[in-house]
């Protein structure tokens, strides 16, 4: 494709969400019914726009197309696109999955009281996620990183009655700004050492040291952004956002962009410090497996299986896989979002249920629900295949993706003290795949519980066609044609994955098991209990109430204490002034009156100006007398 | 007519206060005055404009007259010129000025208070703010300097809240002091240089640029570093960049310099308040970039890292006293202080990068403050309650309202792609080269810098937290019919948001006028520095 062309629908691609962004705006409370469906076709073209360019531009050159931005001393800095296939990738998944989510916001969010500022804030996330991903440098990378956030921050927020909403939307955005002290620390590392903000220079950094500071800050900003140990607890939280939001921003898109980023500066990871991606990577991946373990609320078991998911792919891209990692991140994509927004189908039905039911109870609650077999059959067929794809199940693109995660992994581990680790992501997939049956057992098949008093029926189409897309989505097809391949036109063209057949072969067998024994313990016995530590995702937020936010307070309080201090200070020294003030009122009328005429005369001046003093202008007494300092100061100075 | 528009842009204002003073008091005329001279003062600023080139360096627009001369026999001459003239650092602050002043004008529309005396003192204000900017003579600046004060302490005690004879007379206490130093100061330097090009007869200057060459200084004066004068165990040029920083500093203000701010601000009217946070604040960041530094610069390499150390205590200090206030606008003014720490990072950082985040980062503050300061005024305007905890769930009641404020607070807390990111970016580029290039700074410094971004994420967002989510609810016996923002308050703020959002995202615009000062301020300081201490240690 010519560059000018591609130019162009690059603008295209980026100017059609934000134009989606800006009339969502502008249309009128009356005409209110245009939102969702300018949103959504503007949304089809965006989709249209990004799978053309990643067609036309597969497997061509890295292209890098900028502009002069601004000059920072002698140092030009550009602007512009860097296009390679990693980029190409994540141009369908975002906006293809946003597409998907706006079209199911149409049904889901209609009628919503805020429902512009929805569309809004999706388009302009949508505008941002997509400029993170083909930006050319550190600086509009980080920029769009942050835009995310606030979009993340605003629907998260997006129910404003909700006080608990507010709440996580602080929460995420806070924790993520600590997070990106680390990216910031990155750019100024980057920046004094190559005088350059560009991807492809920045990366060339050959300081050693400042190599690894630069890295290690990075897992930072990454370690916030893709909810990892510990930073994870803002991601649980944010599930009080509607959930297509969680879908696409918390669930396949801004999440990921952590994993994104690793993937662009891979060059800048040395071996020591990608064994810390590992580190890092394997054990949220295992925290997270647990977590979802011990929760009863279907967002957050959904949520916490995001963060194990996320662990996993850095530990893929610690293992020097990036590829596999990019892999993962693709077929997550799908069948996340597919859960999510079932799991918002449900919501949905069941809200509408409860309205004509006058019954009300927490829908999100997996201890309430039950029995939806029958009630949803497409729902169901579209979550349990998410779900499978989630645990691994062979024919399913999770099952390739995993595949190529434990084989890249066992690669990096060989015989050291690293298996502990690739050991620790084993062990989280085995959880996985209990989750992902307790979820799919006690939403459908247990026995209904409260659901029974209400009349369900299966969710309407336009909740059902993206469901339905996306689960055909995390079918083996879109990873490569044969169903235990991995290395299929996405790692063929990236970075081609080493094959371990014994592994392939052991979890193919494995999965199915271990997924059946879960199936018939779940089946045999009542819900279990939770151990609260779990539930409650490790205290995390306690211990950063208690840890952080109170130590924050105290100082802040202290602050406050010290500046009463200075003023205290301040006033003392004004009495003081004042009082001598009046002493010398006295002094000169009782004195120097008295005195010669001579010296009457100026002594009435000097009076006046002292009387003036103590009608309370002390400022002018402070002048005089610091006036008659310099005339001190010089006279003992020449 | 080129030669004329610096003193234009002062005279329009002031021959406005005439009129106004004029006038009958009864008449209702006196803010169309005010507004019309705003207006033509914009004029004049894009003719500045227009006659300003960014290819070239250094000052211009030059109107130089002579203004006294007075013989003064063994003292020599003593010589002060009329010398206005504006440059990359000048010239961002002037149109700040006129922009900000003209957005004051209109939210003073509904003063009902003794108009006549209140924009007659706004138009005195307005010509000084602007002289104080243009003028390259120091006792004109002083002049000006000081003329900021008295229409200033009128307009806080006359106008002001219930507080508010305390409130002005601290800003007068606290400004008077820092202009006693300076002043002292400008004697000491005074005495000290000469202009050059003169026969035996020494002729002493004023004049800024006399004062920032090597060259001027009087060999034996109180300043000549050679003669090293020593007060109290510090070299006399060390106490004059002391007490000049300890001067600037109460402007700025930084900590511990800063309670005035605090009582200042929350007093003032809301007009007022716009004026001394975006541009009275800014007169102690240009004194620092004007004069501490040029004229000082072997000091300033010497005591660079204390700069630092009160820029850094100020960003973070003002960040947790914010988080502490309950009165809304004390927050904001408490956000002020932690902001303009950040001007401070950036000039003790000497390099091109820095120092230019330190002059983007006050026409930025200037902007987003204003923005700030009027939004805290509609609020107050309707209900006279600025509690932040009698307030919930403002958004629903009045959603242009809080999208207003949502973007200014994240503007305020530096969210990219908005102007106060862009500055804060640049000045931590600088603190940070500075620890490899020129060795002023520990990186540390900036890494310790960048948390006050996480504190400002966690007082804002808890602000927004507490008043504009969850259900609608005002305390008892607040106002709670709250009508959204009308349209004179929209004309007010749109403005405002655009300028922020285009330089976060175009910054070039205004660094192609601070980029050719900023590194012409940083390379000279360098360099005459080292010339400076070459000469102490010979």
């Amino acid at each position: 494709m010519s560059q000018a062309l591609l130019l162009n629908l690059l603008f295209f691609l980026l100017g059609l969400p934000l134009v989606s962004a800006m009339l969502a705006q502008f249309i009128s409370e009356k005409y209110r019914w245009l939102n969702p469906l300018i949103a959504v076709f503007l949304l089809l073209l965006t989709t249209i726009t990004g799978i053309s360019i990643c067609v036309a531009q597969w497997n061509e050159a890295p292209v890098l197309l900028e502009h002069t931005w601004f000059s920072l001393g002698n140092y030009t800095i550009t602007a512009g696109f860097y296009i390679n296939n990693v980029t190409l990738v994540m141009v369908s998944v975002v906006s293809f999955i946003s597409l998907m989510v706006h079209l199911f916001s149409s049904g889901y969010m209609a009628g919503d009281r805020f429902e512009k500022s929805y569309y809004t804030m999706l388009g302009f996330f949508t505008f941002c996620m997509l400029g993170l991903v083909l930006a050319n440098n550190i600086l509009l990378l980080f920029i769009f990183w942050e835009l995310v956030g606030f979009s993340s921050y605003t629907l998260i927020g997006h129910w404003r009655e909700k006080a608990i909403a507010a709440k996580a939307a602080g929460k995420a955005f806070v924790i993520n700004r600590i997070a990106d002290l680390g990216f910031i620390a990155a750019i100024l590392i980057l920046y004094t050492q190559t005088n350059s903000f560009s991807l492809t220079e920045v990366t060339q950094l050959t300081n050693e040291f400042w190599r690894n500071a630069a890295a290690i800050s990075l897992l930072i900003a990454v370690m916030g952004k893709s909810a990892q140990v510990p930073f994870f607890n803002w991601l649980p939280s944010a599930m009080e956002g509607p959930t297509p939001v969680s879908a696409l921003i918390h669930a396949a898109t801004m999440v990921v962009a952590g994993i994104f980023l690793l993937i662009r500066m891979f060059p800048l990871f040395s071996p020591e410090a990608l064994d810390i991606v590992v580190i890092v990577g394997s054990i949220t991946a295992l925290l997270g497996a647990l977590a979802a373990l011990h929760q009863y609320d279907i967002k957050k078991i959904l949520a916490y299986s995001t963060i194990s998911q996320l662990g996993l792919m850095l530990a893929a891209v610690g293992s020097g896989a990036y590829g596999v990692a990019l892999l993962h991140l693709f077929t997550h994509a799908f069948f996340k979002a597919g859960l999510f927004l079932s799991a918002g189908a449900i919501i949905h039905v069941l809200h509408q249920a409860q309205h004509t039911a006058h019954v009300h109870f927490d829908v999100q609650d997996i201890r309430n629900l039950g029995g939806l077999k029958k009630m949803m059959p497409i729902t169901l067929v579209c979550f349990a295949i998410c779900s499978a794809a989630l645990s691994g199940f062979p024919m399913l693109s999770g099952f390739q993706s995993k595949d190529a995660i434990l084989v890249s992994l066992f690669n990096w581990s060989g015989n050291s003290w690293r298996l502990i680790f690739t050991w620790t992501v084993v062990v989280s997939f085995v959880l996985t795949i209990v989750y992902s049956v307790r979820m799919l057992w006690y939403i459908f098949f247990a026995t209904a519980k409260k659901t029974s008093l209400l009349r369900v029926s299966e969710a309407p189409g336009i909740l059902r066609i993206p469901i339905i897309l996306l689960s055909l989505c995390s079918l083996w097809f879109v990873v490569s044609v044969h169903p235990l391949e991995y290395n299929g036109w996405l790692l063929n063209s990236i970075q081609p994955a080493k094959h371990y057949l014994f592994i392939t072969w052991l979890s193919m067998i494995l999965i199915p098991t271990l997924s059946v024994i879960a199936w018939w313990w779940y089946k045999s016995k009542e819900l279990s209990r939770v151990y609260p530590v779990l539930k409650n995702g490790f205290y995390l937020d306690r211990v950063y109430d208690k840890a952080g936010k109170n130590t924050v307070l105290t100082l802040a309080y202290t602050a406050k204490k010290s500046d009463q201090g200075i003023d205290g200070f301040i006033h003392v020294l004004a009495y003081a002034q004042v009082t001598f003030a009046h002493l010398l009122a006295w002094f000169d009328k009782w004195i120097i009156d008295g005195g010669v005429n001579g010296i009457a005369w100026m002594a009435r001046q000097t009076g006046a100006l002292a009387r003036s003093f103590s009608g309370g202008k002390i400022q002018t007494y402070i002048f005089w007398t610091t006036f008659t300092l310099i005339i001190f100061l010089f006279w003992i100075l020449f | 007519m080129q030669a004329y528009l610096l003193s234009l842009l002062l005279i329009i204002p002031l021959a406005g206060a005439l009129v106004t003073l004029a006038m009958p008091s009864t008449s209702k005329q006196f803010r169309t005055i005010a507004l019309a001279i705003s207006l033509l003062q914009v004029i004049v600023l894009l003719l500045v404009f227009s006659h300003y080139s960014t290819q070239q360096n250094g000052l211009q627009l030059i109107e130089l007259k002579p203004w006294i001369t007075l013989d003064m026999g063994a003292w020599g001459i003593l010589k002060a010129n009329y010398f206005l003239a504006v440059d990359g650092l000048s010239l961002p602050l002037v149109a700040l000025s006129v922009i900000v002043i003209l957005i004051a004008v209109i939210s003073s529309w509904k003063i009902e208070k003794s108009p006549k005396g209140y924009f007659a003192l706004l138009l005195i204000l307005n010509a000084a703010v602007i002289g104080t900017f243009c003028a390259q003579d120091f006792l004109l600046f002083y002049l000006f300097f000081e003329f900021m004060l008295l229409p200033m302490f009128f307009l806080i005690g006359i106008w002001g809240g219930v507080k508010r004879e305390y409130a002005s007379i601290k800003f007068f206490l606290y400004t008077l002091l820092g202009s006693i130093f300076i002043l002292i100061v400008m004697i000491a330097l005074y005495l000290s240089t000469q202009s050059i090009g003169d026969g035996e007869l020494i002729i002493h200057s004023f004049s800024l640029v006399d004062m920032q060459d090597v060259n001027n200084i009087i060999s034996n004066s109180i300043l000549d570093p050679q003669r090293n004068v020593s007060i109290l165990g510090m070299s006399a040029r060390t106490w004059a960049f002391i007490l000049l920083f300890i001067g600037f500093g109460i402007k700025l203000p930084m900590i511990p310099l800063h309670t005035w701010l605090p009582d200042a601000h929350v007093e003032a009217p809301t007009p007022i308040s716009v004026l001394l946070a975006a541009l009275l604040l800014k007169i102690g960041g240009y004194g620092l970039l004007r004069i501490t530094y040029p004229i000082f610069p072997d000091i300033a390499l010497e005591l660079s890292w204390l700069v630092a150390l009160f820029g850094v205590v100020s960003i973070i200090y003002g960040g947790l006293a914010a988080m502490a206030s309950k009165d809304l606008k004390r927050l904001i003014a408490y956000s002020s202080v932690s902001h303009m720490g950040f001007v401070l990072l950036g000039v003790a950082s000497v390099t091109p990068e820095g120092s230019a985040g330190a002059i983007y980062q006050m026409v930025s503050h200037g902007i987003i403050s204003t923005m700030l300061f009027l939004l805290v005024g509609v609020l107050y305007d309707r209900t006279h309650d600025r509690m932040i905890g009698n307030y919930s769930g403002l958004s629903t009641k009045m959603p242009v309202y809080f999208t207003f404020t949502l973007i200014a607070f994240f503007a305020s807390l530096g969210l990219p792609g908005l102007s106060g990111f862009m500055a804060e970016l640049m000045v931590f580029l600088g603190a940070f080269k500075s620890g490899s290039t020129n060795y002023l700074l520990h990186e540390s410094f900036a890494i310790v810098a960048t948390f006050g971004l996480v504190l400002g994420a966690i007082y804002y967002l808890w602000t927004l937290q507490r008043m504009f989510f969850g259900k609608f609810h005002v305390k008892s016996g607040i106002n709670n019919n709250l009508a959204d923002v009308d349209l004179r308050e929209k004309i007010m703020l749109i403005p405002l948001l655009l300028i922020t959002i285009t330089l976060g995202i175009f910054p070039q615009l205004l660094l192609d006028f601070i980029n050719p000062f900023a590194e012409a301020f940083s390379s000279s300081i360098l360099e005459s520095g080292k010339t400076l201490r070459a000469l102490l240690q010979r």
